[in-house]
């Protein structure tokens, strides 16, 4: 037998996809090894076969990749509402339990919280800022699942502006009424180069509001066709304040804690560090962005157009399309009328940030009343399981540090979470097939018994339960504890969901470990959405190259009614 | 098998007239030494391993499963994994961890088997079903520990080879099947067919005894830090350099620059023997 060195291997294949340029070599399992070299290659390996797998996943894709089945025969995805022994309940109805503010703010802070919240979710139109180029025209418009600060929207509101005002814009293939809002990224240059920046959707072009500008959208059919073009969906916001303030070494003891449990997995992963100070980046899919400042200031530009303080230049310079001085969002020297006077002085980008830092996590469902399906032909074997305390995500506890109040309303916050199953279940139908009904007694059983299957089977090695946070200049937020449920490191995901961009330290295959809390209430999965099975997310962590590889194949082994406990779990939170 | 594609590759390029650096372990690199731990030949019917001087054969009517992720920047490779043909019912993982570059690096395999099973006992509804016990693994010493829950039934074996702590994670629905696959372990062989001494394994060794060094110099935008390890020749050349986790670019720099170095022989017991090391670059762009 010969035998070759694997990540040279690995290596090879970029650089024969770089010798052989436009060559057809663009079968899947090609694809899926020239993915690989992005893994070892690092940042600068991006190539002509790297982007494809999923550039061309990405578009419409399906779980392809895992293998296995366990006793419910899991493992095949394949799109549908199930994708092995458990059925995703589908989104948590009830009442969303998110989108206000922290517990324990004193009244300037609620009041500044709510000047905050009005500008997030201002609408901009040219004259405000927007475009030459954009995504859409507010930030609460992709945010806004299941409330504003959230993710997107079951009616993609990127459809209905493309032509709004006027706006002559065509839309791309994979903008879908019914789908995720989404932003374009671009794999590589035309001459083979890394790219990997967004390149907006729409332009202003025809709009009344901006005469005589006249530029054309990206061809982003030519980049479906050449599968050059990859997709990211918004990420939820709610609590992100507290992310913010969770100190690097907690982030590091906590990567390291459990680095023996990881290592019988087969996973690793790394933080994406901030060149400069090297300090921990922890925003975005692929934890690219330092701050909530810097995120915001970026998506301003990015996602609407709108130059500020942070990103002061147009991206678009043709002069025909520039209405206004730059940069257009700037700290105002006379007072907005907004509910904060201290808000009232603040620029647009400072205020999105705050309006982050002081949104409450998502507040889980109580067991009794998660939303639950039933296995298939399962009995009800979690009666006997474990009785601890379910409702894990969210902000759980303030410590003596903290005002008192801090821990009580805490308490209520969690208490009064209180979803309603049947409405669970309506919200369940049109995503799956075989959502059952269950009694509050199984539902509450089977949460339970899924937050230990999480553990058990590896999923906290990475999606890692709570967190304390340092000292906080805001009231009452010193010393929490939360459960965002992620290690804010970066892991290589495999071919299956590389997207062949790197930003950072974070290289083509890596993403930032989702935060699960609040993904009971989230419609799209994964980074570009393609998905609004939970069961098929779930199996989409699988693929060559993956370090969650082993962790898919525990859940696999798992009986039918564990499987959907798992299910079960996720969607309490 | 998974090296078919690479193969394939390298035989097209090879037509082409492309020369391709290291893509094929050269008569340079062949041989015990020079082999890095990542050069393993996995089938369906188990792995091979020069570096860790290993050969498995798995469980028959086993399949070879999706391959882990490349070598990882704490010096981490999953060198295969395998799951029956049919019904899904266990797993075989074989990992290995550098114990230059962990996060614990410090730690012996007695030690590492002791955490992992501190952290698995604190598990909601995980139950240690074997304490850390001593074993014999391939003919060298190690420890296994067992645990369950959630109707797995899982093995861990650790055994230490060339400053790597090896790992073998076995799975099962059936504690039965367990029991089967621990014996699988039995069918682990060395596949030296050569004489050639084992390095010694010296931590730090680059930090007192480099006598002529030529740093690597940052490529890009970017501050990156780069694992390495090296085998020090009996007379204090450089025998071999291997860059764990690199962008192609930073690979052959790291590697063109230590491989000028050289270092003060090494001895032990007045002879002098090679010595495989790991150090770690900080490169970082000349404008920081």
């Amino acid at each position: 037998m010969k035998t070759i060195e694997l990540a040279r291997a690995h290596r090879l294949t970029g650089v024969a996809a770089m010798l052989l340029g436009s060559v057809a070599w663009s079968g899947a399992a090609f694809a899926q090894g020239a993915s690989n070299a992005n893994t070892s290659t690092g940042a600068a390996s991006t190539n002509a076969a790297s982007a494809s797998p999923n550039a061309a996943s990405a578009a419409g894709v399906q779980a392809n990749n895992s293998r296995g089945g366990g006793r419910g025969g899991g493992g095949s995805g394949g799109g549908g509402s199930s994708s092995g022994g458990g059925t995703d309940p589908g989104v948590r109805g009830g009442d969303p339990g998110a989108g206000g503010p922290l517990q324990g703010l004193n009244d300037a802070e609620l009041s500044f919280f709510a000047g905050s919240k009005d500008v997030f979710m201002e609408v901009d139109a040219v004259p405000n800022g927007l475009g030459p180029r954009f995504n859409l025209d507010s930030c609460s418009g992709c945010h806004s699942q299941p409330a504003v600060g959230g993710s997107s929207p079951p009616t993609n509101p990127q459809v209905a502006l493309a032509t709004a005002a006027g706006a002559k814009n065509t839309l791309p293939s994979f903008i879908t009424a019914t789908g995720p809002a989404r932003e374009a990224r671009f794999v590589r240059n035309p001459d083979g180069s890394p790219d990997g920046s967004v390149h907006a959707l729409f332009t202003i072009t025809g709009r009344s509001d901006a005469p005589g500008c006249n530029i054309t959208q990206p061809n982003f059919a030519a980049a479906v066709a050449n599968n050059n073009v990859i997709f990211r969906i918004p990420t939820p916001l709610f609590g992100l304040g507290l992310v913010e303030n969770v100190p690097d070494t907690a982030l590091q003891s906590s990567l390291s804690a459990n680095a023996q449990q990881k290592r019988s997995l087969g996973i690793s992963g790394h933080f994406n560090l901030n060149t400069n100070d090297q300090t921990i980046a922890r925003f975005g899919w692929k934890a690219q962005n330092k701050s909530l400042l810097l995120f915001s200031g970026e998506a301003y530009n990015v996602e609407m157009g709108i130059t500020n303080d942070l990103f002061q230049t147009e991206r678009e310079g043709n002069a025909n399309c520039q209405f206004n001085a730059t940069p257009e969002s700037v700290i105002p020297l006379q007072a907005a009328d907004l509910a904060s006077p201290a808000a009232s002085f603040q620029s647009d980008i400072e205020l999105f940030s705050s309006f982050m830092r002081l949104t409450a996590p998502p507040t889980p469902a109580s067991g009794a009343a998660a939303p639950v399906a039933q296995a298939a032909g399962a009995a009800d074997q979690t009666a006997a399981a474990s009785t601890q305390t379910t409702g894990t995500a969210g902000q759980t506890t303030g410590t003596a540090s903290a005002p008192s109040t801090a821990a009580s309303t805490t308490s209520t916050m969690l208490a009064s979470a209180s979803a309603d199953a049947s409405s669970v279940m309506a919200a369940a139908a049109g995503s799956s097939t075989a959502a059952q009904p269950a009694s509050s007694s199984t539902s509450g059983a089977s949460v339970t018994r899924g937050n230990q299957v999480f553990t058990n089977i590896g999923c906290q090695a990475c999606h890692t339960k709570s967190f304390t946070t340092a000292k906080a200049q805001l009231t009452g937020q010193s010393n929490v504890t939360i459960q965002p449920l992620s290690d804010f490191a970066v892991h290589d995901m495999g071919s299956g969901l590389a997207d062949g961009v790197s930003q950072g330290t974070a290289n083509g295959n890596e993403f930032r470990t989702a935060p699960l809390w609040g993904v009971g209430q989230r419609i799209f999965f994964l980074h570009d959405g393609r998905t609004k099975d939970l069961s098929v997310a779930i199996q989409q962590h699988a693929s060559r190259g993956s370090e969650a590889n082993t962790v898919i194949n525990n859940y696999n082994m798992l009986s039918q009614t564990d499987q959907q406990s798992l299910l079960n779990y996720l969607r309490s939170l | 098998m998974r090296i078919s594609l690479y193969l394939a590759i390298a035989a097209c390029l090879a037509g082409m007239g492309v020369v391709l650096h290291g893509a094929i372990l050269s008569s340079r690199d062949a041989g015990f030494a020079q082999s890095n731990p990542e050069t393993v030949s996995v089938t369906d019917g188990g792995f091979a391993s020069d570096y860790f001087d290993l050969s498995y054969r798995a469980p028959d009517g086993w399949t070879e499963g999706l391959p882990g992720p490349a070598p990882s920047q704490s010096g981490y490779y999953v060198l295969g994994n395998w799951a029956p043909k049919g019904d899904f019912a266990g797993t075989i993982l074989v990992v290995a961890q550098d114990m230059f570059f962990g996060p614990d690096s410090s730690d012996d395999v007695k030690s590492a088997v002791t955490q992992f099973r501190q952290v698995m006992s604190k598990v909601d509804g995980m139950t240690i079903d074997r304490e850390p016990t001593e074993v014999s693994v391939a003919g060298r010493p190690g420890y296994r520990v067992d645990f369950s829950g959630v109707g797995l039934f899982r093995s861990m074996f650790a055994i230490e080879i060339r400053c790597h702590v090896v790992m073998f994670n076995l799975t099962s629905r059936d504690a039965e099947l367990l029991a089967s696959l621990a014996g699988s372990l039995d069918h682990l062989v060395p596949v030296r067919k050569t004489s050639d001494p084992v390095p010694e394994c010296v931590r730090d060794y680059a930090s007192e005894n480099v006598v002529h060094r030529v740093e690597p110099h940052a490529i890009g935008i970017r501050s990156v830090s780069v694992p390495v390890r090296v085998i020090v020749a009996a007379d204090g050349s450089v025998k071999h350099v291997h860059v764990i986790h690199a962008s192609a670019a930073q690979q052959q720099n790291v590697e063109d620059a230590v491989r000028q170095w050289k270092f003060k022989p090494y001895a032990n017991q007045g002879h002098p023997v090679e010595v495989e090391t790991g150090m770690v670059f900080n490169l970082k762009p000349a404008s920081m």
